[in-house]
Formats: structure tokens, sequence, C-alpha cells
């Protein structure tokens, strides 16, 4: 019992348990099950980068270029489906190796000339982002094929799909991060990045690993997203996305200095983020007020892991004093 | 007898230092061999060399009479070497069972993981030592002491031919270092070959079968432990009989600084001590017995809880390093290269750091004419070579780059000198220079405190000396004439815990 409530996640939950029942006793259309649905609609492609993004964390690195990434294939996505009418299934297979092609750009930068992971998904942040311009002049992309809007209407055990496509990106991280050499690997690099070449991982490989890995998540969140607006608008995705994103994983406890972080933490770290979006909307506060609040809680969730940690790292170093 | 490793001819250059200099050596399998030599001999380097860490210039390596080629520390793993480094190469964030069993898993490149067998194999591996921790518990929680037996036992998870042990008891406590012993003994019944390095000779003999002896990057030779004594041996590692020279004491000034009653919890408890101005005195002890917490409660970064400081008689209160400056104090730390010097900038510009403001033009703006004439004042007195004020402070040895930190705090002329560990890792010529430099500035009315686990260098420089223990000042003695033996017994903490 005492162990479940040391754990980070249980006083997330505990924290978006709190947060809910407030905003339902000032509005409790809040849960409604129609409501409910659309909150987590709306937050599956933050919720499916939040995965990619955590890996990155956990390494000691970070990958601000995500949005500029995913934003660049929802471009690819729109032209493929309208020139080439491709199913859906060869449509996820294009986007994936997209996105493996741009993130690997990434961790080749990083792993192999040096360069901190911040420097080098700025520069492709504008790279990816300046090439969606210049292909597509802004230009929006509508028209696109029914089977395609139809694919994102379909529901299943009245969920939407792009509900299972984030389980499905979970699972999969979850078991690369648990149960995988590799997922190891990435947690002893944001450790001690030394002792993990020293005990033979090939560091530089797991991070290029890392970093396409997150290019593959992009390519998938890009078709989630254009499922859930039907369309493609080049710019829209771009501004912001990242950082909310990065929010969401920091608020789920990942630790930026890495070595730290979790699939379920992260997941309420993006519902934390989701429902203080929706509620402060029905609990009628101002729209004004929501940026304010989510920077409140960012500044103090995150100072009440630091100041924990560094209790118990104060706790460490005692010397054994003879009374 | 079989050979199970054979080291020819290896060499090993860093810039400004030749670390290994056709060094060879020869291990029977099944025997505890010791490695000694003093800091900066080379037992290191030669050790990450059989890890496959880092690459020799020159030479070749033997396993069983097979010639090897390590690119990678994975290469000398599967070889059959363990290694467990000095600083342990642990993960403070993974739980204990994985850190123990990473290596093996990568190893036997099992890509999926199976928890199960991890925290069974890994249970197995720590019950040799007949410790009881909870597996589950992140290792960022364990004592110093406990990390050593887990990276111990990391080593053990391998069916590995050869263990290295890089300084394995450094931090261990005496009952500790017997249940480490006994687990070497163990592993060498089994037939499995151990090399044990260390700068405890005591130790050493006590364990090992043969020793080796590596003095300034060179191989001395390897004799037998019933052959050979702790005095000849220390003769080999130093190169001559005595060790260093011993200072007639100085004539001791005024009380400089008075410390009543200091004490933090878990750091120190009543530490009271006069120091005088002109002398130096000696706080020896075990690392982790609170000799830096005291030092660093001086210098206003661990502040204390309770107890008075009383500088030339007037009770003052330290609460910052600014602070501590004003008083005149100033603490060279241990660890040069993260704490005392700026690695990359040059020699000058690490010189003039204290004294910035002392070298500023009409405009208020730093001058660099001002700041190459200090520099140069200092490279001059202290005899810091290479001579070269705008060489990167990097690619000077360990001896000149201490003699640099020293450099740095003389120019800002400091009435109380801290000083921890002034010789680590350096050689031995500097060290003794390093030793006249801290008895001259004594001469000159200095008060200097040095802390150091090394004994003879305790000896051979101090006026007076205090062990502690456990956070407290065990003993003192007003004068230097004990022996060695004497030091040390005060300083291990007799516990059966």
């Amino acid at each position: 019992m005492k162990k479940i409530f040391q754990k980070k996640e249980t006083n997330m939950l505990i924290v978006v348990i709190v947060i809910s029942i407030l905003i339902t006793l000032k509005n409790s259309t809040f849960m409604s099950i129609e409501n409910l649905v659309d909150l987590l609609k709306c937050n599956t492609v933050v919720g499916i980068l939040g995965m990619g993004m955590l890996m990155a964390i956990i390494t000691g690195g970070i990958d601000i270029s995500v949005g500029a990434m995913t934003s660049l294939i929802t471009v690819i996505v729109g032209k493929v489906l309208v020139g080439y009418q491709v199913n859906i299934f060869y449509l996820f297979i294009i986007v994936s190796i997209c996105g493996i092609l741009l993130g690997s750009i990434n961790g080749f930068f990083i792993s192999r000339i040096n360069i901190p992971p911040i420097i080098v998904t700025l520069g492709t942040y504008n790279l990816y982002g300046g090439l969606n311009i210049y292909f597509t002049k802004g230009a929006w992309i509508t028209n696109l094929p029914k089977y395609f809007v139809d694919f994102g209407q379909i529901k299943i055990i009245g969920l939407p799909i792009q509900v299972f496509f984030l389980i499905g990106i979970m699972c999969l991280t979850y078991f690369l991060l648990t149960y995988t050499l590799v997922g190891r690997g990435i947690y002893c690099i944001g450790g001690n990045p030394e002792a993990a070449s020293r005990v033979g991982y090939k560091t530089k490989n797991i991070l290029i690993f890392v970093y396409s890995y997150i290019g593959f998540i992009s390519g998938i969140a890009a078709v989630v997203h254009t499922t859930i607006v039907k369309q493609v608008c080049p710019n829209a995705f771009l501004s912001g996305s990242e950082l909310i994103v990065i929010a969401a994983v920091v608020l789920g406890g990942a630790n930026i200095l890495g070595g730290e972080g979790t699939v379920l933490g992260t997941l309420l770290g993006v519902i934390l983020l989701g429902i203080i979006n929706n509620g402060l909307i029905l609990a009628r506060v101002s729209t004004y007020w929501q940026q304010i609040i989510i920077g409140i809680i960012i500044l103090f969730s995150v100072s009440f892991n630091i100041l924990r940690s560094k209790n118990i790292e104060k706790e460490m170093f005692k010397i054994d004093v003879e009374e | 007898m079989s050979k199970i490793l054979e080291v020819k001819n290896i060499s090993k250059t860093y810039p400004g230092v030749k670390a290994l200099d056709d060094v060879s050596l020869e291990l029977n399998s099944g025997e505890v061999h010791g490695l000694v030599g003093e800091n900066g001999a080379g037992k290191s380097t030669l050790i990450k060399i059989l890890a496959g860490v880092i690459f020799p210039d020159k030479g070749e390596i033997f396993i069983e009479k097979k010639p090897q080629k390590f690119t990678c520390p994975l290469d000398s793993l599967q070889k059959g070497i363990a290694v467990t480094f000095q600083d342990l190469s642990l993960f403070p964030n993974l739980s204990i069972s994985e850190n123990i069993m990473t290596s093996q898993n990568i190893e036997q490149k099992n890509l999926i993981l199976d928890w199960k067998k991890i925290n069974n194999l890994a249970r197995n591996a720590i019950n040799e030592f007949g410790i009881n921790i909870d597996l589950d518990k992140k290792l960022g929680y364990l004592s110093v002491a406990n990390r050593q037996l887990i990276a111990i036992a990391r080593a053990l998870v391998h069916d590995a031919k050869l263990l290295i042990l890089d300084e394995p008891t450094a931090s261990l406590s005496k009952s500790e270092i017997n249940i480490l012993f006994n687990s070497i003994n163990i592993l060498k019944n089994k037939g499995m070959s151990v090399l044990f390095i260390s700068h405890k000779l005591g130790e050493v003999l006590s364990i090992s079968d043969r020793i080796s002896v590596l003095r300034d990057g060179k191989y001395m030779g390897t004799f037998d432990k019933n052959i050979i004594g702790e005095d000849e041996l220390i003769s080999y590692m130093v190169g001559r009989k005595i060790h260093y020279k011993r200072f007639r004491p100085n004539k001791m000034g005024d009380v400089l600084l008075e410390i009543r009653k200091l004490s933090k919890k878990g750091s120190f408890k009543d530490i009271s001590f006069k120091l005088h101005k002109g002398e130096v005195l000696g706080i020896t002890g075990l690392v982790g017995a609170g000799r830096t917490e005291v030092a660093q409660a001086l210098f206003g970064i661990n502040i204390p809880e309770s107890g008075e400081i009383k500088i030339e008689g007037k009770k003052v209160k330290i609460e910052s390093t600014s602070q501590a400056l004003r008083f005149g104090i100033s603490y060279i730390p241990e660890d040069r290269k993260r704490e005392g010097l700026i690695f990359d900038k040059t020699l000058k510009d690490n010189i003039v750091i204290t004294i910035l403001n002392k070298i500023i033009n009409k405009l208020k703006l730093i001058d660099d004419f001002k700041k190459t004439d200090v520099a140069n004042n200092w490279i001059n007195k202290l005899g810091i070579k290479p001579p070269y004020p705008n060489m990167l402070m990097s690619q000077f040895s360990g001896g000149n780059q201490q003699k640099t930190v020293i450099a740095k705090w003389l120019a800002f002329d400091p009435k109380i000198l801290i000083i921890d560990e002034p010789t680590h890792g350096i050689d031995v010529k500097a060290k003794s220079e390093i030793h006249q430099l801290l008895r001259d500035l004594a001469k000159k009315g200095i008060g200097i405190i040095a802390i150091s686990s090394e004994i003879p260098e305790i000896l051979a420089i101090c006026d007076r000396i205090m062990v502690m223990k456990r956070g407290r000042i065990v003993k003192k003695y007003n004068d230097n004439n004990i022996t060695q033996k004497e030091l040390l017994n005060k300083s291990i903490p007799m516990s059966n815990k």
C-alpha cells in the first residue's frame, strides 16, 4: 500500500480525480459519456506524440521537431490520398517509412555528430517546417477521398478508432521500454551514459533508434490527426504542439534530466492537460485563464517532484555519525 | 601453470603524460593477483585497456595464449574479463536487480527480457555475499559500500575467467572488506582469476598470491607474497626506501581560527579545534568520515547547525562562499576536474579567476596585459610547466593542474587555505614539490588545513594531526611523531555491523 502511494503516478491520478470532481460540481456535463469520449479523441494526437517524446526525455534528450515532422507528414498523407487513392494499409506503411527517415536524420546528428538534441531538433524543426511551406505554399488539401473520411468515423465498442491508435502506441512503447534490451538501454543512457557504454550498450545506435521511433510515431500521429480534422492544413499543427507534448510528459513525472519516466505517467499528464482545457471551458472560466492555470500547474507539479528527489538525495549522502 | 592473461609491451600516451610505458604482465589461472602503485602509476589506465574502454597505442593482449583485439567493452566481457570500475559504473535510476543483470542481458543478447528470471538470477548473485537487501529498490537509495558489492555481484553473474576489481575496498568498512575477501576466495577456489587493484598494501598482501608493481606508468616487477614485505613493496612503488621527506615543525603563531562544537546532522558532530598562523593542520580518516564536510562548513558550502567559529578571536558566521572569501578563507577541492579548474579555458584564465576585480582597467574591463602579468608571476613562482599562459588547462599534467589550483588561490592572498587531498592523482615528483610548496606557504604565516587519506603524506607535511571517524574527531596528535600503523588503526571503524 505504501509503495503505491510512493509512486508519482498515484499522485497524478489523485490530482486528475480531484480536478474532475471540481469541474463536475460546476458543470455536470463534464462527466457525460459524450464529453469524455470527445475529450479522449481530441487528445489522442498529443498522447501518441507524448509516447515518443517520453523516450527522448528518458535518454536525457528532447525532440522539439515533432510538431513540424507530424505536420510535414500530414501533407504527404493529403498528397498520396488525393493523388493516388492508396488504401489505408499502404498509407500507414508510407507514413511509417517517411517518419522513420525524418526521425533518423535527428538521430544521426545527435548520435554521430554529437550535437545536443535540443539544437539538432531546433534545426530540423525549421527545416521540416520550411519544406512544408515551400511545397504546399500554405494551401489546404480539402478533398480527401470518402473511404478515408469514413475510416476516421469508425467506432469500436462505442470508442472512436483514433483512441485505439493511442492504446496501440502506448502498448508498443510500454513493451519496448519494459521488456526489451533496447528499452532498458534507454533508461541506462538516461541514468549514467558512460556506464551504459561500459556495460556494453551501443549507445549511439540506441539514440538513433529513439529518434527514428519518434519519427515513426509522428507518422502515425499525422494520419490520426488527419482522420480527426478531415483535411490537411499545412501550418496549423506547427505552432506550439511540441510544447504541449513536452509539458504533458514532464507533468507525467518524467525527469527532464533523463533516466525516469513511464508510459502511464505520460498518459496521465496528457489527460490532465486535456481535462484542464476542456473542463475550464465547461466551468465557464474565461479562456484567458487556461494558459495561466496550465503554467501554474506545471511549475508546481515539477517543483514537487524535484523537491522530493532532492530530499531522497540528502538522505543518501548522510554520514553515519556516531551518537 | 597455465596463463589466463598475458599483457605484452603495452603503451598508452595521454596529452602531457605517458600513462603506460611498455608494460607487460602475466596472470596465472586461479590466482589472486595484486596490482599496486601510487595514484597516477597507470593502474586505472591498464584496467580500462583490459576492459575495452580505451585502446593502447602499442602492445598486445593474450587470453589463454590467443591474441585479442578489444574494440568495445562487450568484446572483453565475451572473452571472460569482468571488471568493476572504481566509479562503479552503475545506474542510480534502475532497480538493484536490473543493475546486477544489465551487462549479462547484453552479453547474452536477451533482446526480450524475462523479468522473473532476471530477478531470480540477481537474487542468487547477491546471496553469495550473505547480505539482505530489497532488490526491487532503486540503486540510488543504497550506501556506497553496498553499491560496491552490487558492482561485484554484477561481475560475478558472468561466467568470467578473470575478475578485475579496481580499488574495491576504498569505501568499505572492515567487516565489509571481510565479506568481500571471503567471496574472492570462493571465486578463487572455483578456478577464477582475480586481478585486485589497490593502494592499500596490507590488504593486497593478505588477499593476493602474487603482486605486481607499477610506478609512473612502468612495470616494476611481479613478486610472490611470501617473499616480499610491505616495506619492499613501498620501495618499488616510490622508487626509494623513504617515503616523503618529513618536515620540521614551524614555529606556530597566534590562533587564526577556532572552532567549537560544530555539528550538523548527517555530516559531523562536536568538531572543535584551533588553527594557528604558520601551521599545517592535517585531517585524516577514511573517505566518508566527514572530513570534506567539515572543510565545506568552513567555506560556507555545508552550513553547520550548531557550534561557533572564531576567526582571529572574532565570532563569525559563514553562510556562503562569498562570506568565507571575505574572511580570507580559500578551499581547494579534491576533484580538480569538476570543481577546481575550468578545463577548456587557458592557464592564465584559470589563475586570475579569483582576482578578476584586481586586473581591470579604467573602463572596468578586464585588462589582458595585467592578466598575463599576474599569470606569469605565479607560473614562475610555482614552476608550472610548460610555462605557457595561453595553453588549455586540459593539456597540463595532473601535477601542474594541481599547482594551478593552488596558484589561483594564492593570487587571492588567503589567510586560511583548506586543501582537500592535495596530491590526488599526481606523480611522485610533483607530489614532493607540492609538499614543499605547502610548507613554504605555512612558513609565510598562512594557516593550512590539509585533508588527506594518504597517511605518509599527512605525516610528512603536517605539524599537528587530527583523525576523523564517522563524523567525529577521534584523536588529535600535537606533533607528527606517530607511526603510520597507529594512525591507520585509529581511522578504521571497528564496528561489526
